[in-house]
């Protein structure tokens, strides 16, 4: 259907609903109408497909088309949100998924996995169980066949919570370890070199890495320092408990914010330890940031304009440090790395599940008064990212260095491998 | 302080007042002003003075009880100053009869226009020549000791009944012109809860279709009271936890917040998320608007560099007791108010108009007198 004709039939059921609309239900429906004809056709294809949803009987048809206004109507605002998608629940799967990747998307779903490294190993770990429990069917090479055999598997921990950056490095690296396998190699030896690359996977460039980050960072951490932290990264938490058994003393602020509140798990561990700790939520920062010496905070993926992708809050903890002064260390595996540039937090993002799943609510205010579910007129976002832009980061400490954000996209260069 | 057999009556509301104010029974701006100036009726209406000077003391000192007892609700002096203003103003007209201070003549002169910026006890002719020359006001009459108080008191009531008209029709007048600031298909980033701004966004829905996006406000979450109030007015809106006020930040138009005070430089007190709101709007160039009454308007300005200028609440909100063993080990900060400096605020919507925050200094010289800067 080319444009004008779409238009054209646009137009016809338009005039067929002023003719058979009673009283307008909704006030600025017939402004979005000719708003959303203004827009390219990209816009244009939606609507027309809403509209031709509507296309049954006249009255069916007006009714339709009243009801497809309504959500057409809620207003410009919503729309631009529509992309993010809210997760599904897993729904009945489809095809042989192994039982291990079926628990492993429950875990996700529900959050009891969360956080880059904790995903990226256990999704290895899970694939190392499918791979010793796959048998190549006759007429098949494990090398071609291993990798149909996995998509279905990647497929399902996909429409449990959408794929990390760190998940994507890795399996990419699983899939060409398969595909360069020897054809020669009896079945269980490929598979026990696959699982054996795998695990070297997980321990150079996971914890090896979290390792040398550790000694790296620890040395910009002075006695007396006062380090701020944001939520709870793995890397940060080796980095403060590693410096803490090096004999420095040093404070740390721990700052938390919904929807997630990571940041009470890194409290009771740094709390354990004995290090002194002060707690608060993200809009108090403005009164601490002055006596900070210094800002620490993970990183889910980095992106090759020097942008880091974080949790939602680290651009607003970036942001009021560099304001004040205050470096911004960032500390990050090279795996996270991707090869995308990102320039805002639009384009990818993810939505934690509304409601009250983290219960991140203080028990001082009582559940009913809350906002917990959309209404009419109401909706309901949690983000879960946001994207800090390099003017706010000072350097990104990572296995092969610290860098300033600027030369993140030599990373590649640095490990000396072509592709990542 | 004033005769002894009128303060007792007074003495009481004041003190009721004050306690309240000590146990935070009466918080919020515009709450504590209306008590202030229902106190100060009161007080007026049963004080006994002959002359001015002794009406401005007790007015100073029942300001002085109230402002210690809670010196971070600043509408509280700020009233009454206000009051101080307008009875100070209403003596001068009514001893003066119908000679007027500001000069009329139109000639241009550099001696009137240096004078015009001194302060305006030198524009007020001296007291002398008031004495002698009307008798309309019996200052110091010894035959007569109330006789001064009797013809000064109605005007003043009709000064007092002016602040509260003023106070009370602040939200009508700072929406008048709602529809003007806020256009079709906008979208709107708000923090906590704030009356000023709620009636505003309703008042220019009845003109605009536009979206509100509302920040939870930890830790008082007073951002789910403004979402509920404004999704039911019809207006559609967002609600989205202060985490994401960044990763929003490129989509959003204007940012309209509400103040607690409004200091002298042009700064501001806010609820605790206004400094990220106004930083994170800086950052993307979106112009950041305040509404409030002028009524917030406070003479000081160097609140701010004492730590304990904020207003600190309650940290089990933050962490609470339910996380056990945590509780003792950690130190828990809840301020309640950030200082917003005057360079992040485009413009204070008020009930007297628009201003950029480089004239409220300006304001300030107009709505209060000099001397009562300090109680």
């Amino acid at each position: 259907m080319t444009k004008a004709e779409r238009r054209e039939q646009q137009e016809r059921q338009r005039a067929a609903k002023a003719a058979t609309k009673s009283t307008g239900p909704q006030p600025g429906g017939s402004n979005q109408k000719p708003a959303q004809a203004k827009k390219g056709a990209p816009a244009a294809a939606p609507t027309s497909a809403s509209v031709k949803k509507g296309g049954k009987g006249p009255d069916g048809k007006s009714t339709k088309e009243m009801k497809e206004t309504t959500t057409d109507d809620s207003a410009r605002g919503l729309r631009i949100f529509s992309h993010f998608g809210l997760p599904k629940p897993p729904g009945p799967t489809k095809g042989d998924i192994h039982p291990a990747i079926i628990r492993l998307g429950l875990q996700f779903s529900e959050f009891k996995i969360a956080g880059a490294n904790a995903r990226c190993i256990a999704t290895l770990t899970a694939f190392k169980i499918v791979i010793q429990d796959y048998i190549t069917p006759p007429n098949n090479t494990l090398s071609r066949h291993l990798v149909t055999h996995l998509s279905p598997q990647i497929t399902h921990l996909v429409s449990a919570r959408p794929m990390s950056i760190t998940m994507g490095n890795a399996i990419r690296q699983l899939k060409l370890d398969i595909s360069d396998s020897d054809i020669d190699l009896p079945e269980q030896d490929a598979k026990n070199t696959l699982c054996q690359k795998i695990d070297d996977y997980i321990n150079e460039r996971i914890i090896i890495a979290g390792q040398v980050i550790q000694e790296t960072a620890g040395t910009k951490i002075k006695d007396g320092d006062v380090i701020l932290t944001y939520a709870r990264s793995s890397v940060v938490e080796q980095v403060l408990v590693g410096a803490w058994d090096d004999g420095k003393q040093f404070s740390v602020i721990v700052v938390d914010s919904r929807p997630m509140l990571e940041g009470k798990k890194l409290l009771s561990v740094l709390s354990a330890m004995g290090i002194p700790c002060t707690y608060l939520l993200l809009p108090s920062i403005g009164s601490v940031i002055t006596e900070v010496s210094i800002v620490l905070v993970g990183a889910h993926s980095l992106h090759s304009n020097g942008a880091v992708y974080s949790r939602a809050g680290t651009a607003l903890v970036a942001m009021m440090a560099k304001q004040h002064s205050v470096p911004v260390v960032v500390c990050c595996e090279t795996y996270k790395f991707s090869e995308t540039v990102q320039l805002d937090s639009f384009t990818k993002n993810e939505l934690a599940p509304s409601g009250d799943l983290f219960s991140s609510f203080p028990l001082t205010r009582s559940k009913d008064t809350l906002t917990l579910s959309k209404a009419a007129n109401l909706e309901i976002l949690n983000p879960l990212y946001d994207l800090t832009p390099p003017s706010s980061i000072t350097a990104v400490v990572t296995e092969v260095g610290v860098i300033p954000p600027s030369s993140i996209s030599s990373i590649p260069l640095a490990l000396g491998r072509t592709t990542l | 302080m004033a005769t002894d057999t009128s303060s007792i009556p007074n003495q009481r509301v004041v003190e009721t007042l004050a306690s309240r104010l000590r146990r935070r029974q009466v918080v919020g701006s515009h709450e504590t002003a209306l008590e202030t100036v229902l106190v100060l009726r009161q007080v007026i209406s049963k004080a006994r003075f002959s002359n001015i000077d002794q009406l401005v003391e007790i007015i100073r000192s029942v300001g002085r009880k109230l402002v210690e007892a809670q010196p971070k609700e600043h509408t509280v002096g700020n009233t009454v100053r206000k009051v101080l203003h307008h009875i100070r103003e209403e003596y001068h007209t009514a001893s003066q009869g119908t000679a007027v201070v500001s000069t009329s003549n139109n000639t241009l002169s550099i001696a009137r226009f240096v004078l015009q910026g001194q302060p305006r006890k030198q524009n007020i002719p001296q007291k002398g020549t008031l004495n002698e020359s009307h008798g309309t006001l019996k200052e110091n009459n010894p035959d007569d000791p109330d006789a001064f108080a009797r013809t000064l008191k109605p005007v003043l009531m009709e000064a007092i009944q002016d602040v509260l008209d003023e106070l009370e029709t602040v939200y009508d007048n700072i929406s008048k012109n709602a529809k003007d600031h806020i256009h079709s298909d906008e979208i709107i980033l708000t923090i906590g809860k704030s009356s000023t701004v709620e009636a505003f966004l309703k008042a220019a829905a009845a003109y605009r279709k536009y979206t509100v996006i509302i920040a939870d406000t930890a830790p008082s979450y007073s951002g789910h009271d403004m979402a509920q109030s404004l999704s039911s007015a019809g207006i559609s809106t967002v609600l989205v936890p202060d985490s994401s006020i960044y990763a929003l930040m490129s989509r959003i138009n204007k940012v309209i917040i509400g103040a607690h005070a409004i200091l002298a430089n042009g700064g501001m007190f806010a609820i605790t998320g206004s400094l990220l709101a106004a930083t994170a709007a800086r950052a993307h160039s979106t112009p950041v608007v305040v509404c409030a009454g002028q009524f917030k308007l406070t003479p000081q300005w160097n609140l701010y560099h004492e730590y304990g200028a904020l207003d600190f609440a309650d940290p089990s909100s933050v962490l609470g007791f339910e996380e056990g063993n945590l509780v003792d080990k950690v130190d828990v900060i809840n301020p309640y108010y950030d200082f917003v400096r005057p360079e992040l605020i485009d413009a204070f919507i008020t009930n007297d108009g628009d201003h950029p925050p480089s004239s409220v200094y300006r304001l300030i010289k107009e709505a209060y007198d000099d001397e009562d800067y300090e109680l």
